[in-house]
């Protein structure tokens, strides 16, 4: 903190190079373990995306909202309802891609989020956190009552959420992402020679394909690296756009499971979102298995591009908040939080600061929804009820409510104690009533803990310890 | 007209739970100014209670009368755990503590009472009563509803008006330092206050339960609808909660009765967002009046 | 600095301004005026109205009739947040700093006002947006070497003295180059010896400030005002150099009839 600091003038830098890094180290790392493990790397930076928003908006400009749940919805419906016909559609003359609809689902939050954040901004404490209360147990309601739109409580199927259908196309494709990790940013040269290769796979996919193969082949040209660059994106959605290479069906047979899983248990109970994967693994191992296109089927994992979709998002969404919280703008939002009359006498608008962070946070939740829906494949009420806006809430308070790490912590906790409590209960054979709520249980006393003996949740303790060892004194909510 | 009629005599029964669930909120918030976000996670709570009780004795005063106690018990139990050392230092720690009260008791009622919703039997006939020729969308269960909240607000008004108790309480909860000088003991009546809401919370939860079907998650939108009747109604308004949650109550039934009771939600989100942009400082007062 | 009462052009003024709170009259037709380049000083016993005036002034409260008239021009719907860009300044009672931010973080977000750079160009962190923020930085600290305090730049609120949070505060309102500078009660609560070095930096910041000073302490009153309104109850009931008001029959019965002068 203090050398980073010292360093004003290179400030983004530092951010973007402490971004990048850690950006490698995961795909180095998603392409190293387990698939399993890459699914719960991808719900871990989905969450982690949407708590960057929770650190904006109840850390640092104090206001308890729920609604971010609700905002994640926006993101996933947006995303879905303009990801499904994409193929068909042109917008403007560009090929639509996944990543149009990425954006979006970002506009769609911040368009709501403005709405709801304005009224918010004239709310104190509790009228706030009531509002957004009710606007997150308002969501299926409200999606059954768009049914033909939203698909009621049967929700939607993305159509396209795998690299062919608008993401990137693919360099080298028999290449295994571990290999290509270096290019996070693929300069142009390089993907010219990709684009031609492209083709090539290309055809053979569409070969394959006519021979009546539906499985996910053409997933396997996924690097990593290449998700960064438009060019590859164009490219991809040209070669692929016309093809209908992926059909409902193959989506709804790989994820049923964890459909079902999530709409029983809404609470954000990543253990159960992360069951639903391994369903989604399984199919998949099965598809390859039957041994059709067993060149590519091996090599596309589709956990591993689901959490490298999912840790792109997070890097660039990590690299905004920053850059935000750490610079001028986090300053206007600790000072309203702190004393909106002292901010008002130096020239802020505490309203339009409140706004921001609403907004900003509105966002970050939108695109992590559209990451939740495309890991998902589906997009449904049951899985953005109160349930996931309590969890986003329960996890910034424990990893620490104002701080970027606190939110990584918080989003980690929520993903690792269900399947700690899981494997603890496989152990000891725990009745699945207890399974099932322990880690609810677990959170909410420790959010009441937390609050009571350590505001600065995980963050903030380790802060302040350092503080003292430094014998100073300070806040321990920064 | 005849439906418009029946649907709004069908909303008085529902009406009168909201009720009795904004009256513990305000009478949470005139005690220690803080919403109580886990007030209707308690009284799903003490319902399970109450359902155990009567699955057990087979009597539904009992499980009613039992339910009232595990109410003031476990009202008392939070605010000493959680609320008292929390509420001065941290007011958005405050809130959010509450919240995690919410996910604990829901998480428990889901251990204990597993997380399928079960069936709570009335005392009483709970349907449509025969008289004049044609069925009325109102029971017997409902009258009962009605009587017991109708002698619940009785009994609070009487005690917030006529009794020491009583005023000690109003004292407490509008001027704590004079109200400490002149003797009140300040932190008794707070606990009083939310052993009180906790009760009101748990015979509301206790009579809708038969009508709904109780699960850990069962009543989160009745939070939202007694938070929005509590609101509108200031806050701070005992009258005030019980005339905006019945009034809550029959908008819901009409909402349900014209188009579909999916919708209910929504509604009551639009009446607690245009009530807010009215008058967003609730009874918090205006920004300039901080003194500086 | 010269001036001349009646004023005729103020930079600062509240014309005939009446206000009534919670059933109470706090003010009552008071035209008070700051003149260009002066220390004004406003004084009056307890309850007198002196708070209420500066928040009228900062747009914390809006008459019930009169107006408030800056630079010639009325103020009417005065937003707090926009007084900094229009050239006013003020400080709180007290201190009213930002807990968690450092001083020299406080001292920078004095300069909010002039700040172009939005949100956007911060999440992207655009250079020019980093530039303006390292700009004010350099004019932060440089205003905390001026005070004197720029060894406790890095340090927050709660970790200073009193004395120096309140020094942080008025660097923080110095900071936007203001015209005109209210300090409400800047001398609370700080020692003798602070109290002269106060005076003299007040007295430094004229005549290309203005300021309008809100206070307690009579000897710092007498020291640096070139002006003094007294405000009794609500109205204005007298005005003049240090030495008048001082001598002024009016000014002593309403002091007596409170506790005194300077307590």
């Amino acid at each position: 903190m203090k050398t980073l600091r010292s360093f004003p003038g290179n400030r983004i830098v530092w951010h973007a190079i402490i971004v990048g890094v850690v950006w490698l180290l995961l795909l180095l790392l998603n392409n190293n373990i387990d698939p399993l493990y890459s699914a719960y790397l991808a719900l871990v930076a989905m969450y982690a995306t949407a708590m960057f928003g929770m650190t904006i908006l109840v850390g640092l400009s104090g206001q308890v909202s729920l609604g971010n749940g609700a905002l994640m919805a926006v993101g996933g419906y947006v995303f879905a309802l303009t990801s499904m016909n994409w193929q068909t559609v042109p917008f403007f003359g560009w090929e639509w891609n996944a990543v149009w609809s990425m954006v979006f689902a970002g506009l769609g939050g911040v368009l709501i989020g403005g709405i709801i954040g304005g009224l918010a901004a004239r709310l104190k404490g509790p009228y706030l956190a009531g509002l957004t209360l009710g606007v997150a147990v308002g969501v299926p309601a409200i999606t059954n009552r768009f049914p033909e739109l939203l698909g009621g409580e049967n929700g939607l199927m993305l159509t396209v959420p795998y690299p062919a259908g608008g993401y990137a196309a693919m360099d080298a494709g028999g290449e295994i992402a571990g290999e290509a990790d270096g290019d996070v940013v693929v300069d142009p040269g390089t993907d010219e020679g990709a684009t031609g290769e492209d083709q090539q796979y290309a055809e053979l996919d569409l070969t394959e394909f006519d021979q009546g193969n539906d499985s996910f082949a053409e997933g396997d040209l996924l690097t990593e690296g290449d998700l960064l660059t438009e060019e590859n994106f164009d490219a991809g959605s040209d070669q692929f756009a016309e093809d209908d290479l992926l059909t409902e069906e193959d989506f709804g047979t790989g994820t049923d499971l964890g459909i079902d899983e999530t709409a029983a248990d809404p609470g954000g109970d990543a253990g159960g979102d992360a069951a639903g994967f391994d369903g989604a693994g399984q199919d998949e191992s099965e598809l390859a298995g039957g041994g059709l296109i067993d060149a590519f089927d091996s090599e596309f994992i589709i956990e591993r591009w689901q959490a490298s979709m999912a840790i792109a998002v997070a890097c660039i969404v990590a690299f905004a908040a920053l850059n935000l919280v750490r610079g001028r703008q986090g300053r206007v939002w600790k000072a309203v939080r702190d004393d909106p009359v002292a901010a008002a006498v130096v020239g802020i608008s505490p309203s339009g600061s409140k706004v921001s962070a609403f907004v900003v946070s509105s966002l970050f939740a939108a695109l992590a929804g559209a990451v939740f829906a495309q890991i998902l494949s589906f997009i449904g009420p049951g899985a953005f009820g109160l349930g996931l806006s309590l969890s986003l809430l329960v996890g910034i308070v424990l990893g620490g409510r104002a701080s970027l790490l606190g939110a990584i912590i918080g989003a980690l906790l929520l993903v690792w104690l269900p399947e700690l409590v899981d494997g603890l209960s496989g152990e000891r054979g725990w009745p699945e009533q207890i399974t099932n709520n322990a880690p609810n249980l677990l959170y909410g006393l420790l959010v009441v803990v937390v609050v009571l003996a350590a505001p600065g949740g995980i963050t903030g303790t380790f802060k302040s310890w350092i503080d003292k060892a430094k014998g100073r004194g300070r806040a321990t909510l920064s | 007209m005849t439906n418009f009629v029946d649907y709004l005599l069908g909303g008085f029964s529902n009406g009168a739970v909201i009720a009795l669930m904004a009256l513990a909120i305000v009478l949470v918030w005139r005690s220690t100014r803080m919403v109580n976000f886990a007030q209707v996670g308690q009284a799903m709570f003490t319902t399970y209670v109450a359902l155990t009780v009567q699955q057990s004795s087979g009597s539904w005063v009992l499980a009613l009368v039992v339910a009232m106690a595990a109410g003031l018990v476990l009202g008392i139990v939070v605010f000493f755990l959680v609320i008292r050392p929390v509420k001065n230092s941290d007011s958005t720690g405050a809130i959010i503590a509450t919240f995690g009260v919410l996910i604990a008791l829901q998480a428990g009622a889901g251990m204990i009472w597993g997380g399928d919703p079960q069936g709570f039997l009335t005392p009483v006939d709970n349907s449509g009563i025969e008289f004049a020729g044609r069925i009325w969308p109102i029971s017997l269960y409902d009258i009962l509803v009605l009587v017991v909240t109708a002698a619940l607000v009785i009994g609070l008004t009487l005690l917030f008006t006529k009794t020491n108790l009583g005023l000690s309480m109003r004292a407490a909860a509008f001027n704590p330092e004079v109200a400490r000088l002149s003797g009140v003991r300040v932190n008794r009546m707070l606990i009083t206050g939310w052993a009180i809401a906790g009760a009101t919370g748990a015979v509301g939860g206790v009579l809708i339960a038969p009508v709904s079907t109780i699960s850990p998650n069962s009543f989160d939108i009745l939070l939202v609808f007694a938070f929005t009747a509590a609101v509108i109604g200031g806050l701070d308004s005992l009258i005030g909660a019980v005339t905006f949650g019945i009034g809550t109550g029959l908008v819901i039934s009409l909402v349900s009765g014209y188009s579909d009771s999916g919708n209910a939600p929504i509604v009551a989100l639009v009446l607690l967002a245009l009530n807010l942009l009215l008058k967003p400082d609730g009874v918090f007062g205006h920004h300039g009046a901080r003194s500086v | 600095m010269k001036y001349v009462l009646p004023l005729t052009h103020p930079l600062l003024a509240t014309e005939n301004v009446s206000i009534t709170l919670s059933g109470l009259q706090i003010l009552e037709d008071v035209s008070i005026g700051v003149p260009e380049g002066t220390v004004t000083g406003l004084i009056g016993p307890n309850g007198a109205g002196k708070t209420t005036v500066f928040n009228i002034m900062s747009g914390f409260l809006t008459p019930d009739s009169g107006n408030v008239r800056f630079d010639g021009k009325k103020l009417k719907h005065i937003k707090t947040h926009h007084l900094t860009k229009l050239g006013i300044s003020r400080t709180l009672q007290g201190v009213g700093l930002f807990a968690s931010l450092t001083a020299l973080e406080n001292v920078m977000l004095g300069g909010s006002a002039r700040v172009k750079s939005g949100i956007v160009a911060d999440s992207l962190g655009m250079p020019w947006a980093d530039h303006e923020q390292n700009k004010l930085r350099a004019k932060a600290m440089e205003t905390l070497t001026e005070f004197g305090i720029a060894d406790v730049a890095d340090r927050y609120p709660s970790e200073l003295p009193y004395p120096v949070q309140k020094r942080v505060a008025i660097a923080r309102s110095l900071i936007s180059d203001p015209k005109v500078l209210l300090l409400d009660e800047p001398a609370g609560g700080i020692s003798a010896g602070d109290m002269t070095e106060l005076g003299r930096m007040i007295k430094s910041w004229t005549p290309e400030r203005t300021v309008l000073l809100v206070e307690h302490h009579m000897e710092l009153v007498m020291e640096v005002c070139d002006l003094i309104w007294v405000l009794d109850a609500g109205k204005v009931i007298a005005s003049g150099t240090p030495e008048e008001v001082r001598t002024n029959p009016a000014v002593l019965a309403a002091y007596l009839g409170d506790e005194g002068v300077g307590h």
